[in-house]
């Protein structure tokens, strides 16, 4: 457990099994005594949390350079759409709850996670064109290739996109955006502003 | 030298004469509550209506004008009845070249009495005559070979004959 201000690098022993749980970060070793550090970075102990039986702090490493946001299963993420099929629709995801993302990762919404109603006579041109911005839920990890992302809430679907005649459109309904230039409603899933 | 704008003419000047990229041919402030259609080569920016394609400017009474136009470049359009090569073909489309922007998805199942047991096999090469169900400017148009109503109706693979590329004045006549 040394090193200069608590850093530990991989395979470090960070603590006994029988005084510490392993938290983030940290693995117990095979040989089921010692906690050893998967990660590199500081060496932190949490006190236990309330009204559990087991009385161990946990010991967890967190990493000494702030990294880039990933997006996780469950957080809802800000993507902009690159490219609408029939199928799906293809994003590029830009903030992951609050924080830019640094990296590039694709999302995919697919013609059943666009709403909640009807999935099956979802028209992909109706719901989604190329450049809008949408709010999505990351429902998986996906493919190699890119994250499952889904827009059937009603506080997930377009939140800013442009008319063709290059105005940032209002929404009018659920289903709805209307350009303020040319008067022409364009049909998308807009997400519910709050 | 003061250069003066020019004035806009009244739509009605403009019907059955040649109009460029870029004309205005009508100023929507200086008109009253009227419904007007505007069909291929028209566009409205703001409170003008201005031209798109060069061609001749029609009427349709009450309201519907277009301006008809005759190009080397195809652009798909729905209920498009035209003539495809087929590229490739996959699970669950043809991939069909109808030489326009992008190629053309033909689903498997759209002929008439079309089911997964029999799906019609083309090889590349194949001419076919199809109809344009979906396009957009940002996806592959989608076509099939029935009529709306499901019919066959002489679409699918043509056999014989000759097939040559024209501009689509002519196509269209």
């Amino acid at each position: 457990m040394g090193g200069e201000e608590g850093v530990v690098t991989p395979g470090e022993v960070v603590g006994d099994s029988s005084q510490l749980i392993a938290g983030r970060g940290v693995y117990l070793a095979p040989n089921g005594r010692a906690l050893r550090a998967s990660l590199t970075g500081l060496r932190k102990i949490l006190p236990p949390p309330p009204g559990s039986s087991d009385q161990r702090s946990t010991v967890e490493v967190v990493g000494h350079k702030a990294h880039g946001a990933v997006p996780q299963p469950g957080s809802v993420v800000i993507a902009r759409v690159t490219k609408v099929m029939t199928r799906m629709a293809s994003a590029d995801i830009m903030c992951v709850d609050t924080k830019a993302i640094s990296e590039k990762f694709t999302g995919i919404i697919r013609q059943q996670d666009v709403r909640a109603t009807e999935i099956d006579k979802v028209d992909m041109y109706l719901s989604f064109r190329p450049g809008d911005t949408v709010r999505a839920l990351v429902l998986s990890l996906g493919d190699a290739r890119a994250y499952y992302l889904s827009t059937a809430k009603n506080e997930l679907g377009v939140v800013s996109a442009q008319s063709i005649a290059g105005a940032t459109m209002v929404p009018i309904s659920w289903t709805e955006m209307q350009c303020p230039l040319t008067g022409q409603v364009e049909q998308r899933k807009v997400a519910k502003a709050d | 030298m003061d250069v003066e704008p020019p004035s806009n003419p009244p739509l009605t000047s403009c019907i059955d004469r040649i109009v460029l990229p870029g004309d205005t041919v009508l100023d929507l402030s200086t008109m009253a509550n009227q419904t007007i259609k505007l069909g291929e080569g028209l566009r409205q920016d703001c409170d003008t209506i201005s031209v798109m394609k060069a061609g001749k400017l029609r009427l349709s009474k009450p309201n519907k004008y277009w301006v008809e136009s005759s190009h080397k470049r195809y652009v798909p359009c729905v209920e498009d009845t035209i003539l495809g090569i087929v590229v490739d073909s996959k699970p669950d489309n043809f991939l069909v070249d109808i030489k326009g922007p992008t190629l053309a998805l033909l689903p498997v199942l759209a002929f008439e009495g079309g089911t997964r047991r029999n799906i019609p096999k083309f090889e590349v090469g194949t001419l076919l005559y199809v109809r344009v169900v979906k396009a957009n400017n940002s996806m592959n148009p989608e076509l099939s070979c029935t009529d709306a109503s499901g019919k066959a109706a002489e679409f699918g693979p043509l056999k014989d004959g000759y097939m040559f590329e024209t501009s689509t004045g002519l196509a269209r006549m």
